[in-house]
């Protein structure tokens, strides 16, 4: 235990310094030196040798000669980004033994200064993003064992830079995004036992060999995205701590049977943008971390997936497949579901959602529905957003939206229904019901008092709510006097959008005999 | 040379601003550099930076460069879900940031680690 670490030297308290420091720089009672966005061109002189935190960026250094900081032994933070630097001398960082953090990002180097990085036995955290870097020495980071963060995205890389990572045992986290790898070899990165975060998202990876994640016993994070990938990325089966997954914005077309069987901790999983054409039905099952499960598009699609233990689902979007039923136990596994989006598929039939308690929104748009039961949507005294349309519905059970206390917003055009039950939907805002052209009856406002926007089959449908004396515009203000027990009258203004609204030339045409 | 809007005196003279208004600070920044939002009262400063400040992580993508927040009890973070170093009263241990050390392990103040 290092106690002088506690009373850093020179470390009397916070604000400006009057101690030593160069013209060209700020700084501060700690050992902190500013000498950032001077224009300089070379290390100043004159600071102390009890600094141990040196911001050299957006200056104009071209390159670090030999022994530059050598009056630094106590440096632990060297900032050198956004300089023109391009050359490094091997002595350069010479004497830094305590220097923990070395930021080189921004600058114009070309290969790793593996001579230069030669004893900084402490260091832990080494950026060289943003360079021009398209070598990688074997011997770059062979002292740095104290090595946990490494930034090498956006550079020239073509290759994952196997040789150089072998040593690094305590790495924890490594970005090679945004360079020009297109091949991952098998035990690529074989020695990372410690490394927790893998980005390697905007390269050009089309292949990976099936073992090439060996030894990432600690991965939690894998970063894939934005790549040419065109195979399902099977090598993720030696990750048994994986967390987050991501392959979205690649080639793959299909996601096979048991893809995940090995990485049980899974929480996300960004596969959209991807020309997925099949998924395995055992795919997502026992993923009982997984919160959001979003697939679009998967045309081939037959099977609804098998989701047993995956019982943390908030959220399931299955869309653009040829899923035909959904299981009849849905909601014994996904009781914490929230939203549920299974809208363009080819479901003919409902389960019961009741299991389903805490959905707030969901979408059956655009598939082969032609009827709504009493338990369809029992219970779900939470849900807020109900979209049915583009289905062939004819009958809705006058009982089924009897719970749906706190629906809102209910979409039901593009049905052949004849008539609509209303009891239950007491907070409906938004109901749409056009296109049902059986649907001649008049609805009343009776039961939903809290409409505001209806869309109907007819222009004089909507004389039950807009009043048809002053058809004026579609929207209008119209009084409502309401008497609450007793002599009071509430006046309550009632702003209500009615669509087609009735006009002189959408007389209402069944005005005789039915509505009057 | 960051490009002024037109009718706007050149008061931002930070590097990495590719174009920037007296008013508002950089509006982009120059490629590789990191677009950074400071507040200052009620006005938001946009700042172009090499890498983002404390308490938050950058992200490079070849459209723009962003700052994220970390999460909050991390002072400064490599993502979302992995810190680098934790705040008063969190110990850090293989990116996370925790109020107790696993089994084996000792609390650390001066670094807040779990050594």
């Amino acid at each position: 235990m290092c106690l002088w670490c506690f009373l850093r030297p020179g470390a009397t308290g916070q604000g400006q310094s009057t101690a030593v420091c160069s013209p060209s720089c700020s700084c501060d009672e700690d050992g902190g030196a500013d000498c950032s966005g001077r224009g300089l061109t070379t290390v100043p002189t004159g600071l102390r040798a009890f600094t141990y935190y040196l911001d050299l960026s957006m200056n104009n250094i071209t390159e670090l000669p030999a022994f530059v900081f050598k009056n630094f032994p106590y440096l632990e933070e060297l900032r050198l980004a956004g300089n023109d630097l391009s050359f490094i001398h091997p002595e350069a960082l010479s004497g830094l033994h305590q220097l923990k953090v070395l930021m080189l990002q921004n600058n114009q180097l070309k290969t790793v200064p593996s001579a230069a990085l030669k004893n900084l036995h402490s260091l832990q955290s080494l950026r060289l993003d943003a360079n021009h870097i398209t070598t990688v020495p074997d011997d770059s980071f062979e002292d740095l064992q104290q090595l946990r963060h490494l930034w090498l995205d956006d550079n020239n890389l073509t290759e994952v830079p196997v040789g150089s990572l072998r040593h690094q045992a305590n790495l924890q986290a490594l970005t090679l995004a945004l360079n020009r790898i297109s091949y991952i070899p098998d035990n690529a990165f074989a020695n990372l036992t410690s490394l927790v975060v893998l980005h390697l998202h905007n390269n050009r990876i089309k292949e990976i060999g099936d073992n090439c994640y060996s030894g990432l016993l600690n991965l939690e994070t894998l970063d894939l995205n934005f790549n040419n990938l065109m195979v399902f990325p099977k090598a993720i089966e030696a990750l048994p701590k994986l967390k987050e997954l991501g392959f979205h914005s690649n080639d793959i077309a299909s996601i096979p049977e048991g893809a995940f069987h090995n990485n049980p901790l899974l929480r996300t999983i960004h596969l959209y943008d991807n020309p997925l054409s099949f998924v395995g039905a055992s795919a997502f099952q026992n993923l009982s971390d997984l919160h959001s499960l979003m697939l679009r598009g998967a045309s081939m699609m037959q099977d609804f997936p098998i989701l047993t233990w995956t019982n943390s689902l908030e959220s399931l979007t299955l869309s653009g497949t040829k899923i035909s039923s959904i299981p009849a136990n849905l909601c014994e596994d996904l009781k914490l579901l929230r939203t549920l989006d299974l809208s363009y598929n080819e479901i003919k039939e409902l389960p019961s959602l009741q299991g389903c308690v805490r959905l707030q929104e969901i979408s059956f748009q655009h598939n082969h529905i032609q009827q709504i039961d009493r338990g369809t949507f029992q219970g779900l005294s939470a849900l807020r957003l109900l979209d049915l349309s583009r289905n062939a519905i004819r009958v809705i059970h006058r009982d089924a939206f009897l719970s749906l206390t706190a629906l809102t917003n209910l979409d039901l055009s593009m049905n052949s229904l004849t008539v609509i039950p209303t009891t239950g939907l007491s907070a409906l805002s938004q109901l749409k019901l056009s296109g049902n052209p059986q649907m001649k009856n008049v609805l009343t406002a009776k039961n939903l008092p809290k409409l505001r926007s209806i869309s109907l089959p007819y222009a004089y449908q909507c004389c039950a709510f807009v009043g048809c004396d002053s058809m004026t515009s579609s929207s209008e203000e119209y009084d409502v006097k309401k008497s609450t027990g007793g002599e009071d009258v509430e006046r309550i203004s009632m702003i209500m959008h009615c669509s087609p609204s009735p006009g002189a030339f959408k007389p209402c045409e069944h005005l005789l005999g039915n509505w009057m | 040379q960051n490009k002024q809007i037109s009718g706007v005196s050149s008061g931002c003279q930070q590097g990495g601003c590719l174009t920037c208004s007296d008013y508002n600070g950089c509006l982009s920044c120059k490629p590789r550099f990191f677009m950074h939002l400071e507040r200052i009262g009620m006005k938001q400063i946009g700042v172009c930076m090499t890498s983002c400040p404390p308490g938050f992580y950058d992200t490079r993508s070849p459209e723009r460069n962003t700052c994220t927040k970390c999460r909050s009890e991390c002072d400064s973070c490599f993502n979302k879900n992995f810190c680098t170093h934790c705040r008063a009263g969190f110990y850090l241990h293989l990116g996370k940031c925790q109020e107790n050390c696993p089994e084996g392990l000792v609390r650390s103040d001066t670094q807040r680690e779990c050594v």
